[in-house]
């Protein structure tokens, strides 16, 4: 046990954590230069080599013949960079003793590279900074340097200096890994804990879970059960993870590897939950067991009605990969039969919608992401909304709360004008803004979640020409003036567009969902009224006139075949329409609520 | 009832806007109608035990045809198809092609319907659209065929010209109504895909009217045909009571017809209660002349019927002539119920009536007519 070494590394997203890894694969001799085929071997999804992060976890195993002349085992253990997956995050910092900080040489310290690096230091890691691509001409060392002194409180000697890229650096992180990380703890002869930090799921093997062994040993055969769900199973295979599952038969107090226990639903595999013993359990589960709750939630229709089974095998299948993804059936006038998903975060809602279109081939319509909101009835009782069409009617709301997040926004100081700008239109309550250094603020806000799932980050973006980072944790409910906010058609009001808004934006928002409805909806036979309504008050409207004319006034002769083409083409714009009362509504008006940005 | 189409494909020259297929080498018709006579007696069984009601001589310009040439045409037809006595007969007559004497002699040869493309009585307009008469020479032609002894004499008119204004349109059509013509289609003109015209358009060197000034144009044209007595009974047909195209009307109403020449369409059933096909002949006479020298037909397209498409046939024939039967309909193909209360809705929005289970569209409901089509199509 002296000679493992668990750790992970935490990075800002595009700092090089991935290339950093691969060089400590290749240093090791886990993996060969040729065998590199990706630059990226950890990153094995198609979206997260596109993305740049590590959606989901995992662990590898490297030997390495260090420089005191021992051997060592090392686990690199992946953790995904964003805050929507931050519990998993937690959960494999748990498994480890010690991480490696990487900061970019000319980028500097990050939102997310502290967000990350408080969560190691809550976990009691041991944090050994190494900045990256100091081969780049725009590095400025000192300067990045200065700022990890400040947030760690480390010595200038203990930051390596390194760059992936180049080589460079790379023996001195592999020799401070084993070097200053402690060796795990724990009695392989006390009852079995070990921690499941992720788990995937195998299609004729079922759930694969990734997991520390915190006190005992494991062993194939042995009875085990899962803390939380109390369930037992047999341990069909237990082993280490190279390149592959290398099958080892048990794992000790200290070690990293993984279990296949014939489990057939991921949610018996959750992260976090403790493995022991179904014959000798311990007495206690390891702490900081949680389920994960989803944050946003959005609507997911089939853009053609007659997919909807397709759909739902779709996300049935996605869900078995990802059990933080919820979602039950829900139908809206508008869309027809659909789902209502909830998702850890936004990133979490955009991978999930990418991975149904690109993995599972379905083509769908999102409805605008809203939060849960916690309603108060006038008779006392309290429900939870995570679907704007299920608010209760004006006359029976109390009180609306809503999630507040602590918004960490990091950006040159230049920019922090309109970054407060953009925070004050967001309904952000200012708390305090330090300096990392002169010229970078760190700037906090406490925000509704609602006013940051929609557009925000693009708009953090734009306002500081993209050099703003951004980082938000959960903090409490606060109450709101909240309305629900519909949009009507002819009179009908159509389910999709209804929102959750602030009363103060409500006739804002309105006025630009009916103009936007209006450029995109085609005139149909007859005049349209839009109108955007809190109850039965209309705050803004529009109208789209009737169509004039459509008919060709030609000459077709004997050529009927011609005319019926040209009209089934017609006749199928038609039915990639939604229809609402009588009024056609195309599919990129749902999608155009979703980019409502001011033009 | 059923028809036959004989397709001319000659023209002295094409017209900037016409998409039909048709070549200006007429020194060629001798060669055309070697292939036609075989083509004729190829499919001469195909009508066995048919009479035909009408026969319609198109293109192209039918009346390049020499009295002599049409007799040879006429004597192979008759002697492949029975075709009726009493049939219509028309042909399409541009002027400036015709004499007195010409138009006698097609007349004795059974033609009693006359299609004068006329198009537009402003000179302007008549070289803007490349046709080889003026606007007296028009009239002239109208005259003729009055002296010739026709009693059923229809003109073409096209409207929307590019920037053409209410009163330039209006001066046209009047100028067209004082001839007493029996029969008028009016189409707005289309920029169709590969023709000088759509040349024009993408070079900006015109620019096609837009929506609304097309909307306008079609109201007044069929104010205009409305108070002068015609029949509005297909979106740009108008006919005086009793003189509606009894051809045209065959092809909207699903009768079978059978066509000859070059890109010449046909829809026949097949045999007794077999299924019900359309075919169209290839649009070149080069491939036309060399399969029918083989013995073969020259057929380039061929499409069985599946139901639906003749329901959706139905329904938009239907739409843009003179009504839909949805009961008869909804016994042939079933119809979803949806379609009945659009078509409620229609009567009510006043687009449409509905006169014994027929559906007929309004003046307003034509406006919109590929709209409610491709509503109401299954």
């Amino acid at each position: 046990m002296n000679a493992i070494r668990n750790f992970c590394i935490i990075a800002h997203i595009d700092h090089g954590k991935s290339t950093i890894a691969d060089r400590l694969l290749e240093r090791t001799g886990t993996i060969t230069p040729r065998e590199m085929k990706f630059n990226q071997v950890l990153d094995d999804m198609d979206l997260e080599q596109e993305r740049g992060i590590t959606i989901k976890l995992h662990a590898i195993q490297m030997h390495y013949a260090a420089k005191d002349g021992s051997s060592y085992t090392l686990n690199l253990i992946d953790t995904p960079g964003h805050v929507d997956f931050s519990y998993e995050v937690s959960r494999s910092l748990a498994a480890c003793e010690g991480a490696i900080l990487v900061v970019d040489a000319s980028q500097g310290v990050e939102a997310q590279t502290i967000s990350n690096l408080y969560l190691a230091i809550d976990a009691g890691l041991e944090i050994i900074p190494v900045i990256n691509k100091i081969d780049l001409p725009s590095a400025t060392i000192d300067a990045v340097k200065g700022q990890i002194r400040d947030l760690i409180g480390c010595r200038d000697d203990e930051i390596i200096l390194a760059s992936a890229k180049a080589n460079i650096g790379i023996d001195e992180i592999l020799e401070a890994v084993v070097g200053r990380i402690a060796s795990p703890a724990g009695d392989p002869a006390r009852p079995l804990r070990a921690l499941i930090f992720d788990s995937v799921f195998d299609a004729y093997r079922g759930s694969v879970v990734y997991i520390r062994v915190v006190e005992g040993t494991l062993r194939e055969g042995d009875r085990i059960m899962f803390f939380h769900t109390g369930k037992p199973f047999d341990a069909e295979e237990v082993g280490v993870l190279e390149m592959k599952r290398l099958r080892t038969g048990e794992l000790a107090a200290g070690n990293v590897g993984y279990l296949i226990a014939g489990v057939r639903d991921v949610h018996d595999t959750k992260v976090g939950d403790t493995v022991t013993s179904a014959a000798h359990p311990a007495e206690s589960a390891l702490p900081g067991y949680k389920e994960v709750k989803p944050m946003v939630f959005s609507g997911v229709y089939p853009t053609n009605a007659e997919d909807f089974e397709d759909l739902r095998s779709a996300i049935a299948k996605l869900q078995l990969n990802d059990s933080s993804l919820v979602y039950q059936p829900e139908t809206s006038t508008a869309l027809g039969f659909g789902f209502r998903c909830g998702f850890l975060g936004l990133l979490h809602m955009e991978i999930v919608q990418e991975r149904l279109e690109r993995e599972y081939n379905q083509n769908i319509i999102n409805t605008v992401p809203n939060v849960e909101y916690r309603v108060t009835r006038t008779g006392g009782d309290v429900v939870l909304v995570d679907n704007p069409s299920t608010m209760p009617p004006l006359g029976e709301v109390a009180m609306v709360e809503e999630p507040y997040v602590k918004a960490q926004i990091i950006v040159p100081v230049e920019y922090v004008g309109n970054i407060m700008k953009l925070c004050m239109d967001r309904r952000g309550v200012y708390r305090n803004t330090t300096y990392l250094d002169p010229t970078r603020a760190d700037i906090a806000y406490d925000m509704p979640l609602s006013e940051i799932i929609f557009d925000f980050y693009d708009k953090l973006k734009s306002t500081s020409r993209g050099y703003a980072s951004f980082d938000y944790d959960l903090l409490d409910f606060r109450e709101s003036d909240l309305v629900k906010l519909d949009i009507l058609l002819n009179g009908e009001s159509v389910d999709a567009f209804s929102c959750i808004v602030h009363r103060d934006k409500a006739h804002d928002w309105g006025k630009k969902l009916c103009v936007k409805l209006r450029k995109l909806i085609p005139r149909q036979m007859f005049e349209v009224a839009i109108q955007a309504a809190i109850g039965s008050k209309v705050v803004a409207r529009e109208s789209i006139s009737a169509m004039r004319k459509n008919v060709l006034a030609k000459c077709y002769g004997g050529d009927i075949s011609r005319k019926r083409k040209l009209l089934e083409k017609q006749k199928e714009g038609k039915k990639r329409m939604k229809q609402v009362g009588r009024v056609e509504i195309p599919q990129e008006a749902f999608l155009a609520v979703l980019s409502m940005e001011d033009e | 009832m059923s028809s036959l189409y004989v397709h001319i494909p000659f023209c002295q020259r094409k017209c900037v806007y016409c998409d039909f297929y048709s070549i200006e080498t007429v020194s060629l018709m001798g060669t055309f109608l070697d292939a036609l006579d075989t083509e004729i007696a190829l499919v001469g069984p195909v009508g066995e035990g048919v009479s035909f009601d009408t026969l319609f001589f198109g293109g192209g310009t039918p009346s390049l045809l020499a009295p002599s040439e049409l007799e040879r045409v006429m004597r192979s037809l008759r002697s492949a198809f029975a075709i009726r006595g009493d049939a219509e007969i028309t042909l399409e007559t541009n002027p400036g092609t015709v004499s007195l004497e010409k138009l006698r002699q097609y007349r004795s040869l059974g033609v009693n319907r006359l299609s004068i493309g006329i198009q537009s009585f402003d000179e302007n307009e008549l070289r803007f659209l490349g046709r080889i008469h003026d606007a007296a020479e028009a009239s002239r032609c109208v005259g003729l065929a009055r002296e010739a002894g026709y009693g059923n004499v229809s003109v073409d008119l096209i409207y929307s010209l590019p920037g053409q204004t209410v009163g330039e349109w209006e001066r046209t059509l009047s100028t067209a109504l004082a001839l007493g013509p029996d029969h008028v289609s009016a189409y707005s003109l289309i920029v169709e895909d590969d023709t000088p015209l759509a040349r024009m358009v993408s070079a900006k060197l015109v620019s096609p009217n837009p929506v609304e000034a097309e909307a306008v144009l079609y109201e007044h044209t069929m104010a205009v045909m409305e108070r002068a007595g015609f029949e509005h009974y297909e979106v740009s047909s108008y006919a005086r009571p009793g003189f509606r195209s009894l051809h045209n009307s065959a092809y909207w109403s699903h009768a079978g017809y059978l066509g000859f020449g070059p890109s010449a369409h046909s829809f026949w059933a097949q045999g007794n209660g077999g299924s019900q096909l359309r075919w169209a002949n290839v649009p070149a006479l080069s491939r036309y002349c060399g399969s029918l020298r083989k013995g073969e037909l020259p057929v380039a397209m061929r499409e069985e019927m599946t139901c639906a498409q003749l329901c959706n046939e139905r329904i938009f024939l239907g739409l843009r002539s003179s009504g839909v039967d949805l009961r008869r309909l909804g016994d042939e193909f079933g119809l979803p119920a949806d379609r009945l209360a659009l078509a409620g809705a229609l009567v009510e929005d006043g687009a449409a009536v509905m006169d014994r289970g027929t559906l007929r569209l309004t003046a307003r409901g034509y406006m919109l007519c590929d709209e409610i089509a491709a509503r109401m199509m299954v």
